[in-house]
């Protein structure tokens, strides 16, 4: 018998779906699909089949256990609280186990993204040549159709001239000059990085006018998220201790990434491999905030109190859920809280807010025509709200709504809730 | 397995992209919502139009291929499991609305569109088609159809049947037939519509359907009745409905899934209570104010410890999403489910009630009740586990007792599921071996070749 060991983990969830097939309404992914295989009931269904010695890991299979967005929306409405992205994970872990990461990936995860040198300087050398890809509005890049592995056609921002790693500084202390209130450590994430370091000094600088030194830790690493939702658990867990070893001494760690404060949270519910790990990624766990709970829940800020910049005033915003926020951390009040608290704004709820951008990572470079799909949809809820701005709190999203919005010739701009602030 | 050629045949009517034959795929449309039954086909395919349907019959007609149709797979029979092998005809791209007509109260829908998605379409019409089976999120119409499937608001609205004008059925030959029509009344000739509605699959394929609508209530009010007796609650259905008053939703939970929910989400249900009745009245404002009070008043003299109206809607959608839960929090707690389907005249509720208490101590197996008790659909539910041979034994003896038990009470082995595969050992205990021997010449005229969903019904 095969060593199942990363399947065995998960086995108990796998056992909770009693196959009503509600999951197939909530799936963004079956909502284009519209068969078996590409909803949650027909994924967990053959990892069980691979449990009882069925099935094996087949190409078709890990195209099956591919085809998921991880955005938890069957995990939030299911009646029998099956945690499916803990399955999903769990069998791509158990893949890459038995059959390796593939070419691309195992480059790309294991030789690139998890040394953060090697990563900018690979980024950085993409810098060079972006020049060769047209521009279409602003400084969002149009990738010409022949860049498959990007996706057809797509638009992504273009990459900053000055990385946020380059140009920040180690520490920040309170700009008023007094004893720090608290002192939280600073976790970039490679979009914030690469394509909004703006939006990384903004926070910087909104935590320091309100009495908070900040420590940018030049050793973390990228968070982890496209290594483990992968299945490279190995390469997650080095991320896990690189980034634990990174933020020693601090009283939080704080991110602008939806994605990344997920991700920092989880690394104790799908990596760890001894008691003693998931002991240490549990403590670890505590200490990290994303943005929006850290402003409205730790530094108890008033939204009301806050200023709105000027070239923002009267205008109309609407918000969108980023899944790794909504339901992987329960933050939907704190966002909503700060936008309608904001004087000079006027705030109106979509009617999808929380329907997944169709972004999900790596999903959206292999499966385009689906992601171009569902962000429509999230593009028909945006139109109805007649919103000026759409207002989100995680790089990974804004990538995909500019790209939404782009294709589908709406007027709306993207930003995250941070830069709407003095 | 079936020949290269037919998979070739299939891919040229409905194109590559809408024929699956991968193992993991075939594996993938094994199984319904049942537990107890698997069984893979030799291949999916997806048809567009009811011209593809016609295609796929002509051809599996000719080669004698088994045809199994299927919707959402959300069937708690075994009813859309291709047990037989064969092709599965998934309709779950022909999902468009085609129209809504408000003035003649009809929808006309494709058999793949999903309930709820059709639901939220009518909303905004102020209109609502009333069958609503607990798997409405992911059943489809044409399966709603197939089942006759119901739910709780039957009490008051009926099941499916009430609800279909007129279908377009493909027929196992390829022949493209409309039944019934876009009327209320139509007495043309032998009723053919409703020989396919609760078919199951097995005459052919709903291609198209008109359905009846209904305006969308304007005011509706949720009642909470508490009982110290689970049979009491039971007598508390036909007490309020002889006494003139007709709520849209009569639903019971016993104490065992009263608890699981409060487990699963507490709302502060009454945990010491023997049972709930969960009463919903719909209708004018001034009409439904009236109810209330007249149903609060009939289950207090007739037994009732309590009885709370739900001061807002908020408190009211507690309570019934607690009901929604009740089956999950069933499902949730046992391995293997019996998930039983009986249904008896209203007035024997506390007697079938009374005989699953009993039952459970007999054979020492959890039988937890709740259901439509407004329509005397009670969905005992035998907790066990297929892999432990001697409890499983038990529960098999509990479950044969509680459907003999019913029988006798009046009442039938399956209100709202279907016979499927499920039931089919239970069937002659109910039908008279003519009638059983009637269906099947039915079913021999539609399909003399036994393509259409075959071995399912009867045994």
């Amino acid at each position: 018998m095969k060593d199942l060991k990363e399947l065995k983990k998960i086995e108990q969830y796998a056992d909770q779906c009693m196959k009503c097939g509600f999951c197939s309404f909530f799936c963004p992914v079956y909502q284009e699909e519209r068969t078996e295989t590409s909803v949650a009931r027909g994924k967990n269904y053959l990892v069980k089949e691979i449990l009882k010695g069925n099935q094996e890991f087949t190409k078709e299979l890990g195209d099956i256990i591919g085809l998921c967005l991880l955005c938890k929306r069957c995990v939030a409405m299911c009646p029998a609280k099956t945690q499916i992205d803990r399955v999903v994970v769990g069998a791509r872990a158990q893949m890459v186990n038995e059959k390796g990461l593939g070419a691309i990936k195992n480059f790309a995860f294991r030789k690139v993204m998890s040394d953060r040198k090697a990563f900018g300087n690979y980024v950085k050398l993409a810098k060079k040549f972006q020049w060769l890809l047209p521009k279409t509005e602003g400084n969002i890049r149009h990738l010409p159709d022949f860049m498959k592995a990007l996706g057809q056609g797509r638009n992504i921002p273009a990459l900053a001239d000055k990385f946020l790693r380059e140009i920040v500084k180690p520490v920040y202390k309170p700009q008023n000059g007094e004893k720090p209130k608290m002192r939280v450590g600073y976790f970039m994430g490679c979009a914030t990085d690469f394509m909004y370091p703006e939006l990384g000094l903004k926070f910087i600088d909104f935590l320091t006018k309100r009495g908070i030194e900040v420590v940018v830790p030049e050793d973390q690493s990228c968070c982890g998220a496209a290594m483990y939702f992968s299945g490279d658990f190995e390469t997650g867990r080095q991320q896990a201790e690189k980034n634990i070893a990174a933020f020693k001494d601090v009283d939080y760690i704080v991110t602008a990434c939806g994605t990344c404060s997920s991700t920092l949270k989880d690394y104790q519910k799908y990596l760890p491999d001894t008691e003693d790990q998931k002991k240490r990624f549990e403590e670890f766990e505590k200490k990290v905030k994303d943005s929006m709970e850290f402003i409205i829940d730790i530094m108890k800020v008033k939204p009301e109190e806050l200023t709105v910049k000027k070239e923002f005033e009267g205008k109309t915003v609407t918000w969108h859920d980023p899944c790794h926020l909504v339901r992987y951390q329960n933050i939907k009040d704190q966002p909503r809280a700060l936008l309608k608290g904001l004087k000079g704004l006027k705030y109106v709820e979509m009617p999808n807010a929380d329907l997944c951008c169709g972004m999900g990572g790596s999903f959206s470079v292999y499966h385009y025509d689906i992601t171009k799909k569902i962000v429509g949809k999230k593009m028909d809820g945006i139109k109805a709200t007649g919103a000026d701005i759409v207002v989100t709190a995680c790089p990974g999203c804004m990538v995909n709504l500019t790209d939404g919005v782009l294709q589908n010739k709406m007027p709306q701009k993207v930003y995250h809730l941070l830069e709407l602030v003095e | 397995m079936l020949k290269e050629s037919i998979v070739a045949e299939l891919q040229k009517i409905v194109g590559k992209e809408n024929v699956l034959t991968s193992p993991e795929a075939l594996k993938a449309y094994s199984y319904d919502g049942t537990s107890s039954w698997v069984h893979e086909p030799d291949v999916v395919v997806f048809p567009t139009s009811t011209q593809q349907i016609s295609d796929i019959m002509k051809l599996a007609n000719g080669e004698k291929i088994p045809v199994t149709p299927r919707g959402g797979g959300t069937n708690v029979s075994g009813g859309s499991i291709p047990i037989m092998g064969g092709i599965v005809l998934c309709t779950t791209k022909m999902n468009r609305i085609l129209k809504v007509d408000k003035e003649n109260l009809t929808a006309t829908v494709e058999p793949g569109v999903v309930l709820q998605d059709l639901t939220i379409r009518l909303m905004k019409e102020g209109l609502f088609f009333p069958p609503d089976p607990q798997s409405f999120l992911g059943a489809t119409l044409g399966g709603a159809i197939a089942e006759n499937a119901g739910g709780p608001a039957c009490v008051k609205y009926g099941v499916t049947k009430q609800y279909v004008l007129g279908i377009e059925v493909v027929l196992p030959n390829g022949d493209i037939v409309n039944l019934g029509g876009r009327t209320l009344k139509n007495v043309v000739g032998y009723d053919l519509l409703h020989i396919f509605i609760s078919s199951e699959g097995t005459l052919g394929v709903i291609a198209k359907a008109e359905l009846k609508l209904n305006p969308i209530p304007p005011a509706k009010r949720t009642i909470m009745v508490v009982y110290d007796d689970v049979a009491k609650a039971g007598e508390s259905v036909f007490r309020v409905l002889e006494n003139g008053v007709i709520p849209g939703k009569i639903e019971l939970m016993d104490n065992w899934v009263i608890n699981r929910i409060e487990e699963m989400m507490p709302m502060g249900l009454p945990k010491d209570a023997d049972a709930l009745l969960l009463f919903e009245v719909d209708g004018i404002q001034e009409a439904i104010e009236k109810e209330t009070e007249k149903i609060v008043d009939i289950v207090k003299k007739y037994g009732a410890v309590d009885a709370r109206v739900a001061k807002d809607q908020a408190e009211a959608d507690k309570y019934w999403m607690g009901r929604k839960a009740g089956f999950a929090a069933v499902f949730g707690k046992a391995k293997t489910v019996f998930a039983e389907d009986v249904t008896v005249p209203r007035g024997s509720i506390p007697a079938l009630i009374n005989k699953c208490k009993e039952l459970s101590k007999k054979y020492n197996v959890e039988v937890v009740v709740l259901g439509h008790a407004g329509d005397g659909n009670l969905h005992p539910a035998i907790l066990t586990d297929i892999s432990n041979a001697e409890h499983y034994d038990r529960a098999v003896k509990a479950m044969d007792e509680i459907i003999e038990n019913a029988v006798e009470l009046g009442g039938v082995l399956s209100g709202e599921h279907g016979i499927g595969l499920e039931k089919q050992r239970f069937l002659k205990r109910q039908l008279a071996p003519t009638v059983i021997e009637m269906m099947k010449k039915i079913k021999a005229l539609f399909d003399p070749n036994n393509i259409m969903n075959p071995g399912k019904i009867w045994e």
